[in-house]
């Protein structure tokens, strides 16, 4: 794909009201931009709806006028994006993600400012509900640091909730991520993460098929799911309830032949429907991240290596938290406990005692002191219970997700 | 013939003593009342005639002029009938003026001559006293709160009869007919009857709200509380009022005063429990601080002493809100309007409840569905500076079934009222000489003087504010609390633990920060 042809086709995919079978058509008959904008609508009607020809003569006569040529124009489009910070490339390109090019009606160009995930590495998309639980913000960020310590990129949509929570989590430790919008990667949607799309930036980058300055409208949002899935080895679906976005994409990933991965929820949490039904219907449980990325690692190998590669884990997988066998004292850990369970949580070492109480009744899911009161073994005031909690939050080992709630940190 | 005689002006919670002249001559009959009066002053004259009238009296047909003195000084209210009557009955020359002289009038006339109540007598009479007045005559009803006043002999009529009779008699004949009344502030304080109304020890479970409401009560701390419907919040303003300590004198004599000025009084002689005022949230902005052409006391001097309780915080108009944002720093609320600039006492501990989101339920996600954006939307709808005048927050959760049936009951009001007079003992001794009289009224200024940290403590609040991201202002706030705290616990030095605790019940500010 010569760079005139790399124009052309931005120029193309910048006319959002064109559909990306008309543009195929387009450049299959018109391979030359200057012939193209040179054309009588007449003729463009003859292979495009009256409408799309329509658009596209008013654009070609718009450009006709600024630069004088279809080629001069398309070029001089190009380099104004390009001086704006932003990129593009077109299906073709060897820069082009491959995985894209194997899913159902690939995007024919990709606008990006940062950069393009690699073919090579093992990437996972992280999909969930916008109004997560405490359980989905903790899974979520857990999996994206997780990730991010080893160096497989996260992908998802940089929503509110699942998707930008584990982005930042895979950002902070240091990791890559890319996110994928449902508008102009100029645009950031949602304000909130603001600063989530500065990182990416730096250190991953912004995907969108649609040209820059494109409002982030819902319909685009369902559509821009399959580059989520197709950009990633496994899909993950943190929290989804039943009827949610989250359904779209798993059903997109599944078409695409991606390993879709759920983290099962209570089956009184009402955003946890949406994943135990998918359990229901066979899809592969999440428990923890080591042993989730043990397996997809094997199949990830598999795919792209053949079968004659041998299956050997990424550098790093090796258990990096501390060994339980010090501290767990008590042996509370019961008879199960081996090896791969390091991913559970440990009891934290050099607690103590009276704090420890307290922790051990904590959970993911919030709890207020006195539900924590209740549970505890031995009677403490409520008083001495608030103290304590705080003092588990100032070393880090709680947390107060609002004014009388807590989680195990 | 011209006589005078002595009656009273409000002017917000203070009076000033109003001297109403009579002139009758021959001439033309007539009446002429002069001297910067509202309608119902004017209207007066009528109220007068008829009742004389009709208590038997023959008003012989003169040219008479009434001004009511200093002339420049509004007039308002229906107060001035009782004085005019007694005018016009001595400058016509039914009695002797030394009968009359040296004795303050209040009071509103029937037309059948029945003495009606009147609003702020209690200040009224006070500033009598204070010239050296020695005497009232108030309508009976008001009798008793006028009494409170020491040094003035106060009696209560019934008819204006029974004040001609007076006027006429002599010496010990007056005593009979109008009898001075007597009553014991001091005594009306003990005698209250024991405290019978909501206890705490009705509310069951939420412990810790329970908790915040005792520091908030001990050291006069604002206080918000979040929780979906039915957890209790209003249950627990409610008893606020009742673990406060009791009124003193001092506080008791001031909340009768604004509430004798409101006409709220009824026939109590002194307000005796501390106010809890609860008004819906569509208040307007005057009724919230106080208006009127000449302003009447709004509901936050009502709260004087007492509780202010905004039920669903978030659906009270923007600017009803902020109008008390001086007040809350001042204690007090100045109203300038044509009529005049009045300053009441607004000197009240501001509990608010609101919903966590616009269903409530928030966060269990089960019920609630509001998104992100929704429930930072309908918290930002509180005003921020009111926000910031609050130094307690507690969040309340659904009550579960086992704790509604029997079971452990809680401190009764009682008990914990106790604790809160303790340290209200402490904070006594602590701002002794200062303008302070709780802890939640320090300002930063004074936080090393009366909120010091040991090094420990310090250490602790350091990583506290890293870790909660605080501000400058939720610091202090954290440490005024703590103060309490530890003097709940009887402590000195505020510890580490009153720290935490202090600051598990964050500053409002801090809250949706989370």
């Amino acid at each position: 794909m010569n760079v005139e042809q790399i124009y052309y086709a931005q120029w193309l995919l910048s006319l959002y009201e064109l559909s990306n079978k008309a543009i195929r058509i387009i450049q299959e008959k018109v391979p030359d931009p200057n012939e193209l904008f040179r054309l009588p609508k007449e003729q463009l009607e003859m292979f495009l709806p009256p409408q799309y020809a329509q658009v596209l003569w008013k654009k070609c006569q718009e450009g006709l006028r600024s630069h004088g040529s279809g080629q001069e124009h398309v070029k001089c489009l190009f380099e104004a994006l390009e001086r704006r910070g932003m990129h593009f490339v077109a299906m073709g390109q060897p820069e082009y993600p491959a995985r894209l090019t194997k899913i159902p009606d690939p995007p024919l160009g990709l606008y990006y400012s940062g950069k393009l995930p690699s073919d090579k590495s093992l990437s996972v998309a992280i999909i969930g509900s916008r109004e997560c639980s405490e359980y989905g913000r903790h899974v979520a960020e857990t999996l994206g640091r997780f990730l991010g310590e080893r160096g497989a990129p996260v992908i998802s949509g940089m929503a509110r909730g699942v998707d930008g929570i584990s982005q930042q989590a895979a950002l902070l430790a240091g990791g890559e991520s890319y996110g994928v919008l449902g508008c102009g990667v100029d645009v950031c949607y949602p304000k909130s993460n603001q600063k989530l799309y500065q990182t990416l930036t730096q250190h991953g980058g912004i995907l969108s098929e649609y040209p820059p300055g494109t409002p982030p409208l819902a319909a685009n949002f369902p559509v821009r799911n399959r580059i989520v899935s197709g950009l990633a080895n496994a899909v993950v679906v943190v929290e989804a309830a039943l009827k949610s976005g989250t359904s779209i994409t798993v059903s997109l990933a599944l078409d695409q032949g991606r390993d879709v991965y759920v983290v099962p929820g209570r089956v009184t949490d009402r955003l946890s429907d949406g994943c135990n039904q998918l359990i229901k219907q066979g899809a592969a449980v999440y428990t923890d991240p080591e042993s989730f990325l043990e397996e997809i690692q094997q199949t990830f190998f598999l795919q792209s290596m053949g079968p004659k590669a041998s299956v050997r884990p990424i550098s790093g997988t090796a258990p990096a938290l501390s060994s339980h066998s010090k501290d767990s004292d008590e042996g509370a850990l019961g008879p199960t406990h081996d090896a791969k369970d390091d991913a559970k949580p440990s009891e934290p070492y050099g607690l103590p005692e009276r704090l420890k109480i307290i922790w051990r009744v904590l959970d993911h899911t919030p709890k207020s002191v006195e539900e924590i009161q209740k549970d505890l073994s031995e009677t403490i005031s409520v008083q001495e219970c608030t103290i304590r909690l705080m003092e588990l939050v100032l070393t880090g080992k709680a947390k107060q997700v609002t004014t009388g709630q807590f989680v195990r940190q | 013939m011209y006589s005078t005689v002595l009656s009273g002006a409000l002017l917000g919670v203070q009076a000033a003593m109003v001297l109403v002249e009579v002139d009758a001559t021959n001439g033309l009959p007539s009446i002429n009342m002069v001297g910067s009066l509202s309608g119902e002053v004017r209207e007066s004259k009528e109220r007068v005639l008829a009742a004389l009238k009709n208590a038997g009296i023959d008003i012989p047909p003169k040219h008479v002029t009434i001004n009511l003195s200093p002339a420049d000084l509004r007039k308002e209210g229906t107060a001035y009938d009782l004085p005019i009557a007694v005018g016009m009955l001595q400058a016509l020359g039914f009695f002797q003026k030394a009968n009359a002289e040296e004795i303050l009038f209040l009071g509103e006339l029937g037309l059948n001559g029945e003495i009606r109540t009147v609003r702020g007598v209690l200040p009224i009479v006070r500033e009598a006293v204070a010239r050296g007045v020695k005497e009232c005559i108030v309508p009976l009803e008001n009798a008793r709160e006028g009494a409170m006043i020491p040094g003035i002999k106060v009696r209560g009529a019934k008819e204006l009869e029974q004040v001609m009779c007076f006027l006429l008699a002599e010496g010990k004949e007056r005593e009979k007919i109008l009898p001075v009344v007597t009553v014991s502030a001091s005594e009306l304080l003990q005698e209250k009857d024991p405290f019978t109304g909501n206890d705490f020890a009705e509310v069951r479970g939420q412990e810790v709200a329970k908790r915040a409401a005792k520091i908030a009560a001990a050291g006069f701390h604002n206080l918000l509380m979040i929780g979906p419907p039915g957890a209790g919040k209003s249950m627990i303003a409610k008893r606020i009022p009742g673990i406060m300590p009791p009124l003193s004198l001092e506080e008791s004599l001031e909340v009768t005063t604004i509430y004798s000025v409101a006409g709220l009084l009824g026939n109590r002689a002194l307000i005796t429990d501390r106010p809890f005022q609860s008004p819906h949230h569509t208040i307007s902005l005057p009724a919230l601080t106080g208006g009127g052409t000449i302003p009447r006391p709004g509901i936050i001097s009502l709260s004087h002493r007492g509780v202010l309780f905004l039920d669903e915080l978030p659906e009270f108009q923007r600017n009803s809100l902020d109008g008390m944002r001086q007040p809350l720093e001042d204690k007090k609320i100045q109203i300038t309007r044509v009529g005049g600039n009045l300053t009441y006492p607004a000197d009240f501990m501001l509990v608010c409840a609101m919903n966590p989101c616009p269903c409530g339920y928030f966060p269990n996600r089960n019920k609630c569905r509001c998104t992100e954006p929704q429930i930072k939307h309908y918290a930002g709808r509180v005003s921020g500076p009111i926000l910031d005048r609050i130094d307690l927050c507690v969040e309340l959760h659904a009550v579960e079934v086992t704790n509604l049936h029997g079971g452990y009951l809680g401190e009764t009001s009682t008990q914990i009222q106790k604790q809160v007079e303790q340290v209200r003992q402490i904070q006594a001794e602590r701002f002794a000489g200062t303008n302070y009289r709780f802890n939640g009224d320090v300002q930063a200024a004074d936080m090393e003087r009366f909120c010091p940290l040991g090094e420990a403590e310090k250490n602790c609040m350091e990583r506290l504010y890293e870790e909660m991201g605080l501000s400058a202002r939720s610091y202090h706030r954290i440490c005024k609390v703590a103060r309490t705290i530890a003097d709940l616990a009887g402590e000195e030095r505020i510890r580490t633990e009153h720290l935490l605790e202090a600051a598990m019940f964050r500053p409002a500010q801090e809250i949706w920060k989370m």
